[in-house]
């Protein structure tokens, strides 16, 4: 390429600089976004530029971000995988642990049981998807609308309350300020996958499937096993997220996780995850969290309608996934 | 080539779908059959007609459907587009426009909104069930916005009769339907235009190839799905006289079950519409029975949901049997 560019050249290089390590760039990116977001929240609001403010979005936080961080892995392996059945396990497994709870068993035995419900729900989405290579949309909308609907018939709609006050310590405690299910829950999750995607074979190997599943394959790797493996940790990460939400409730909602399905995959999407795998990293899926968070919650203190944040959602998908595409293009003009 | 023997290629049936319409077929008998031993109020003229009323919309919009994922693509928006144009219609009606602008107003919208998202799967290279979810919100949102958790109601029933008429006594229902499918049939079977989503479900490369404007080929596929939406939206309108604030919820999940259920392929290329009224037919009455014998309605996802899933497996069981035969 010469230096001596002009126009859609110059962009084109300039683009490529940072296309360098496309997974930095992308960070700065969506920091940069964040900073924005954050600015234009605490304009529409007199509310959000308060210290309490910090924990209060970091309460949001946990739950969809165990989500994001699954999808972001499931997505990652390529496939193309998919997984829109999180929100479903997020109600199912709390219906479940809460009919437990009912039924007189300990409160964390039945959370470590519903975590279980949770990798073979997970378990199901990988069988259907890489055993009998049903396409992973399809596959996890049809478990998406048997899970969710499971979960609201077993319970003719109605929640089950009666959580024992101590078990709130998770979604409702803090420890120096910081809310426990972000402390002892993400932030632990996070560290180990990011370290887990960049420092280990395994972490190399789920790329691997990502860039290229054939050349993953005649590398001598299972691939199918692999990705069923993330759709189960997709889907234990949905039941923790799941179990996070009851403690904070102290109910559990058949329709708990309605709608995070969709988030979970905007969240990835946009914290630079290729939609159709090989690319992305942890970095991103957390960034893209505090971005979502953050306009749902100004938007939230700033009194707009909840429409306006679906709207921006949708947005939010749409251009986070043609974006790359545009800067493709971009790439391909310069070279 | 395994069948070292057949110079011939294996006996089969006339279409490759040929033998889901006929297993979806007996099983609707069956399931009739079962439910009218169950509840006597299931084989009443009263309560087909009524389940054949309330079916309209999923039918119409699911033909579209089938175009769409015979094209390989895929479109989870149709509820909001149906939202939208239901809204659009009603407010003009409201604004004291006659039915000679209503109608123009909900099939354009409808229209426009399927090109957007044949827009942004093209255009903007989108997945198209990224796109569509996308599109989802900011219709929902548009919706939520506009509507403003209210309904909108006391609408005229001028559009009434296309839903509730009777024409030399056969339902007025019944015959939208068979016209919607006959169109959309001529354009799918008859014409170049059927050939070319065939063409591009199969190998957009290859369509690519022999000349076929795939661009302009998906966009108006998505259109016309739009198109059948808005006119969903119109007897949507007709039917109930007001717009409810969940209009559309479940429609782009039935009518994707119902095509799948159809034996249309959702890797694209493989399709036909009497397998999706076929699947159309199946679901409402599976629905209609569930609540004549006293099942929960709540149900009916776990069952469409369920159905879907045995159906996507025993199709992955028999392609991995025919890969392994070839």
């Amino acid at each position: 390429m010469t230096s001596s560019a002009t126009g859609a050249r110059t962009i084109g290089s300039f683009v490529d600089r940072l296309q360098g390590d496309p997974l930095q760039a992308r960070l700065l990116l969506l920091l940069g976004l964040w900073v924005v977001s954050l600015v234009a929240m605490s304009l529409l609001s007199p509310y959000f530029l308060q210290a309490r403010t910090v924990p209060y979005l970091l309460q949001y936080i946990p739950i969809l971000g165990l989500l994001g961080l699954g999808q972001t892995l499931v997505i990652l392996a390529g496939g193309p995988g998919i997984d829109l059945s999180v929100g479903s396990i997020v109600s199912l497994v709390g219906v479940f642990t809460g009919a437990l709870v009912a039924a007189g068993i300990g409160v964390w035995p039945a959370s470590a049981a519903g975590i279980l419900l949770g990798a073979g729900l997970g378990f199901v989405n990988g069988f259907l998807v890489n055993v009998l290579r049903i396409p992973s949309l399809m596959a996890t909308l049809a478990t998406m609308f048997a899970f969710g609907g499971l979960a609201l018939a077993s319970t003719g709609g109605r929640p089950i309350g009666g959580f024992p006050e101590e078990f709130g310590w998770l979604g409702q405690g803090t420890t120096f300020g910081m809310p426990n299910a972000f402390l002892f829950v993400l932030l632990p999750v996070a560290l180990v996958l990011h370290v887990m995607l960049t420092r280990t074979v395994t972490g190399r190997h789920i790329v691997a499937c990502g860039n290229d599943d054939r050349a993953a394959h005649l590398a001598g790797l299972n691939v199918a096993r692999i990705r069923v493996g993330l759709y189960m940790l997709s889907g234990v990460l949905a039941a923790v997220g799941s179990v996070i939400s009851l403690s904070w409730f102290l109910a559990a909602r058949p329709d708990a996780g309605r709608g995070m399905e969709l988030l979970s995959v905007t969240i990835a999407v946009l914290g630079g995850t290729h939609i159709f795998g090989g690319t992305g990293g942890i970095p991103g899926t957390i960034v893209a969290i505090l971005i979502v968070t953050t306009l749902q919650i100004g938007l939230q203190l700033a009194n707009i309608s909840a429409a306006w944040q679906l709207g921006l959602i949708g947005v939010l998908l749409i251009a986070s996934v043609s974006t790359t595409g545009v800067f493709r293009r971009l790439r391909g003009m310069g070279s | 080539m395994a069948h070292v023997t057949g110079l011939l290629p294996p006996l089969r049936l006339a279409s490759p779908t040929a033998t889901r319409e006929l297993v979806l077929f007996a099983a609707i008998l069956i399931v009739g059959a079962g439910f009218s031993l169950a509840s006597p109020y299931f084989l009443t003229v009263v309560n087909l007609v009524q389940t054949l009323r309330a079916g309209l919309e999923l039918a119409i919009v699911s033909a579209g459907m089938t175009l769409v994922i015979i094209m390989g693509g895929i479109d989870v928006s149709v509820g909001g587009i149906m939202a939208v144009s239901a809204i659009l219609i009603g407010k003009s009606y409201q604004a004291g426009l006659s039915s000679w602008f209503v109608v123009p107003i909900g099939l354009a919208s409808g229209t426009l909104l399927g090109a957007w998202n044949g827009f942004l799967t093209t255009k903007l290279r989108v997945p198209p069930i990224i796109a569509t979810l996308g599109s989802m919100y900011i219709f929902s949102a548009i919706m939520f916005l506009v509507i403003g958790g209210a309904w909108i109601s006391g609408l005229p029933g001028t559009l009434s009769p296309l839903v509730n008429g009777k024409v030399v006594g056969i339902p007025a229902s019944l015959l939208v339907i068979l016209a919607v499918y006959g169109l959309c049939w001529v354009l799918l079977r008859q014409l170049p235009y059927g050939r070319h989503l065939y063409a591009i479900g199969s190998s957009e490369q290859s369509a690519k190839l022999v000349g076929i404007n795939v661009d302009r080929t998906k966009i108006a596929a998505y259109a016309i799905l739009g198109l059948l939406a808005g006119f969903a939206a119109l007897l949507y309108v007709a039917r109930l006289r007001n717009v409810e604030i969940n209009i559309g919820t479940t429609v782009a999940l039935e009518a994707i079950a119902a095509t799948i259920l159809g034996g249309t392929s959702i890797r694209g290329g493989v399709g036909s519409l009497l397998g999706t009224l076929l699947g159309v037919v199946f679901i409402r009455i599976v629905q209609n029975g569930l609540v004549l014998i006293g099942v929960s309605s709540l149900w009916e996802t776990v069952i469409i949901g369920g159905l879907l899933i045995v159906v996507l497996t025993a199709d992955a069981l028999g392609n991995r049997n025919n890969q392994r035969g070839a």
